[in-house]
């Protein structure tokens, strides 16, 4: 996990804390989800593009 | 998208789970209809909201690996043999049928050699067969157990697992699911207190950059793929 998407994390459940409605906190936790999941892709697309362009078959 | 729910129950003003389910709903184009709530069904009236829907939903508890008595009744009163495929309109072509189940059993009791030993994709095959016939999109069934026991994170998963389940594309893919969040989070964003409004915003646009970055990424290999096959 990068430094930023540690922060954003934390930025998101504060935000939920502050919540009132159980809702309106669902959202943002959930949505704290979904931002690790597009941490986790990120990283895996970016180390499959970085070994398909590393081919020494064709240095 | 319009979606319809139907939920049939027969107390249901004694059901924590049902209610849970209700005040969960999303804002979105949704019609809640609870069938044993009505003195007598409508045939017009079903049938039409049938037509309008673009996903149904039927949400209920199961009662010894069905359906309670009231679903099945809507089912015999409203599925008129006419109205589903005798015509050759097909008027359900294409809708979304999605089940909603709630179980008192544990989600280990519903595999062969567990305490029901069968599983909820095998209990709810009258319905698919009738999702089939009527050449509707089967979705995958939510199931809730249990949800007494549910803890409140589980709690709070559940609202937005619902509400996604009512109203996001199918099928649940990172791509889809990004799609539902950004669609709500502007909204979400704009009804938070004015202290809280830049942080919000903050959020949105870096959830924005993410979702823009995977989608060059995606592009970025679908290029290089591209050009291994050349």
């Amino acid at each position: 996990m990068t430094e930023q998407s540690a922060w954003l994390r934390q930025q998101i459940d504060q935000l939920a804390n502050q919540q009132s409605k159980f809702t309106d906190r669902a959202f943002w936790l959930a949505l704290k989800q979904v931002v690790a999941e597009q941490d986790r892709r990120s990283e895996q697309l970016g180390g499959e593009v970085d070994g398909r362009t590393w081919r020494p078959d064709r240095w | 998208m319009t979606t319809l729910v139907l939920v049939s129950h027969p107390q249901l003003a004694d059901s924590t789970s049902q209610q849970f389910l209700k005040e969960s709903l999303p804002d979105d184009d949704v019609v809640w209809e609870h069938i044993e709530g009505q003195s007598t069904l409508d045939v017009t009236k079903e049938q039409d909201q049938l037509r309008h829907a673009d996903r149904i939903i039927l949400q209920f508890p199961l009662y010894w690996y069905a359906a309670p008595a009231g679903l099945k009744q809507w089912e015999d009163t409203v599925l008129t043999r006419t109205f589903v495929y005798g015509d050759h309109r097909d008027p359900l072509a294409g809708k979304e049928l999605g089940i909603v189940v709630t179980t008192g059993m544990p989600k280990q009791a519903f595999q062969r050699g567990g305490a029901e030993n069968v599983t909820l994709d095998a209990v709810m095959a009258p319905l698919a067969a009738l999702a089939h016939r009527a050449k509707m999109t089967w979705l995958p069934t939510f199931p809730i157990y249990q949800f007494s026991y549910l803890e409140e994170p589980e709690k709070l998963q559940l609202v937005i697992d619902y509400q996604r389940y009512l109203t996001q594309k199918q099928p649940d893919s990172l791509t889809n699911r990004q799609e539902w969040f950004a669609h709500r989070l502007s909204a979400m964003v704009d009804q938070l207190p004015a202290e809280q409004q830049t942080t919000g915003k903050l959020i949105a646009s870096i959830f924005d950059q993410n979702r823009a970055h995977l989608d060059q990424l995606t592009d970025t290999l679908a290029m290089i793929k591209e050009q291994e096959d050349d």
